[in-house]
């Protein structure tokens, strides 16, 4: 269905090529995308919020998609979680043509859900969202030992990093071993 | 969940800039990977230090465990750590690390290193002194001077320090460290001897940091001593092995044509105070010194003084100053020189 639309989109005029900018005229109607993740959920974000996001500022200026077809063809973000998908369109709304605040409050306390929002935010090219996250990634450890910041960042020592590695190798060479004795068995 | 070494170099270079400077150098001890990220990180993009002092000193004698240290100073509180080429050990907070396959001098050296690539505001003072190093058993310490000239060149870039305050145990370790302050961030600039060092001060004053400086305080004698390489500076504080009735009139003039000079004081072996009587009149005699008065604009008097003094057992000294004093502070019955008299 989608490529049938994406037929007629390129085949029609080019006149909305114009829309993005309609954000900073009230005015003109705004124009909604679509965007989903991992869960496929679908949200509604207008243009004016999405110009927070680089990367989708930059993909919708040259699309000049009707309301249709931007609802047949919502942007899938597979390698974003749904919730923390949520979050993003959640910020990208509140701060539709808004200066941003010098600090952000409301960002995840969980420190996995925080660093799976400051991969999105910098694949999706937010520029402000990224300063607060890792502004705040970075308060987690203010004051702290080594030892504690490996702790909160859960990151293995030099040590554990490297007998993991081993054990890794290890692993892949018995894999391969056993491989190659089944090929053995099999050419038998 | 992600993984923060596995973050984009970009997100990385954020949370650095984020942090401060203890956070960061916490950061390098979490893992190889976090400081090898560090060490290649380019200055600018590294926290500032924001320390208001830094000190790396030798110290004289060998009878403590310890024969260097290095400070550096917050605005609340300072942090010293300790380093013995005997023991080959660093202390920090009185926990004592031994580095067994290490060079002491090294480490200290590398560890000003790491200081200064954090520090972007700019220091009140600078210090290095180095003590007597004959007293130091080991050799190792003879090549701090020399290894501190060289890690400073690296920098590429020169320290903005308000004050620079060099102590030297050789004349020659003045201009090559001297050379890496940054001129137009120099006030005061002060320079300390072991023993009675004399020095040659041709090289020094051709420097950009000597000319710069307002403010200059020496310790050892100077040999050479001109006039004109000093009278820029507004506070002088320097020993001499000589000068001149002609050296104190020509700075007397430039007293006298410029507002910007404070408080000139020199301590000088050799004076010939009869000599200074011929050009500018008798002194009056004044709380055992002699004085000469001269007026300057409005309440402001020009108040030069000579006394003799004793230094230690068979050495005399002139103390030679010039000052700028109130009018009401000038004795009753002295003489109170005109603008432009000679």
């Amino acid at each position: 269905m989608s490529s049938t639309e994406q037929g007629t989109s390129s085949a029609a005029p080019a006149e909305p090529t114009t829309a993005p900018e309609s954000a900073a005229a009230p005015e003109v109607p705004e124009s909604f995308y679509y965007v989903h993740g991992k869960d496929k959920v679908v949200h509604k974000v207008s243009a004016g919020a999405l110009q927070h996001s680089a990367l989708i500022h930059g993909m919708i200026s040259n699309l000049g998609y009707t309301e249709e077809q931007a609802k047949a063809n919502p942007f899938p973000f597979e390698n974003i979680d749904g919730d923390i998908l949520q979050m993003v369109v959640d910020w990208c709304n509140q701060h539709k043509g808004k200066p941003t605040p010098p600090e952000d409050t409301n960002l995840p306390k969980q420190k996995e859900k925080l660093f799976d929002l400051v991969l999105a935010v910098n694949y999706l090219e937010i520029k402000e969202l990224l300063t607060y996250c890792c502004k705040q990634v970075a308060m987690m450890v203010k004051g702290k030992s080594p030892e504690e910041i490996r702790e909160i960042w859960m990151i293995p020592t030099d040590a554990e990093d490297e007998a993991a590695e081993k054990e890794a190798k290890k692993r892949a060479g018995k894999e391969a071993a056993g491989e190659t004795a089944a090929a053995a068995g099999d050419a038998k | 969940m992600p993984s923060i070494i596995e973050m984009p170099e970009l997100v990385l270079e954020k949370i650095i800039e984020f942090s401060d400077f203890k956070s960061v150098l916490a950061l390098r001890e979490v893992c190889r990977d976090f400081r090898n990220f560090i060490e290649n990180l380019s200055d600018t993009k590294l926290p500032d230090s924001k320390f208001e002092a830094i000190t790396l000193c030798t110290f004289n004698k060998h009878r403590r465990k310890s024969d260097m240290f290095l400070t550096y100073e917050e605005e609340y509180g300072f942090r010293r750590q300790f380093y013995s080429v005997m023991e080959k050990s660093r202390s920090i907070n009185g926990k004592t690390t031994i580095l067994e396959n290490s060079n002491i001098v090294d480490v200290a050296v590398q560890d000003l290193e790491t200081v200064l690539k954090f520090q972007k505001s700019d220091l009140e003072c600078l210090s290095f002194h180095f003590g007597d190093f004959q007293h130091h058993n080991n050799s190792l310490i003879h090549t701090l001077p020399d290894k501190l000239t060289t890690m400073l060149g690296k920098l590429n870039r020169r320290i903005k320090t308000k004050e620079f305050s060099l102590k030297v145990n050789h004349q020659s370790q003045i201009v090559p460290i001297l050379r890496n302050a940054d001129p137009d961030t120099l006030e005061r600039l002060s320079l300390y001897s072991t023993g009675d060092m004399e020095i040659e001060i041709d090289d020094i004053v051709g420097t950009e940091q000597w000319k710069h400086a307002e403010s200059i305080h020496c310790e050892p004698y100077l040999t050479n001593l001109k006039m004109e390489d000093v009278c820029h500076f507004s506070r002088i504080s320097l020993k001499t092995n000589s000068v001149t009735a002609r050296d104190m009139d020509t700075l007397k003039k430039t007293f006298l044509s410029s507002s910007e000079l404070m408080r000139y004081e020199f301590e000088s072996r050799n004076f010939n105070e009869q000599e200074l009587s011929n050009i500018w009149g008798p002194a009056f005699g004044f709380e055992s010194a002699s004085h000469w008065y001269f007026q300057m604009k409005e309440w402001q008097v020009l108040d030069f003084v000579v006394r003799r003094e004793l230094m230690g057992r068979d050495r005399r000294c002139y103390c030679l100053n010039f000052d700028i004093i109130d009018m009401e502070d000038v004795p009753d019955g002295a003489v109170i020189h005109a603008y432009n008299e000679n």
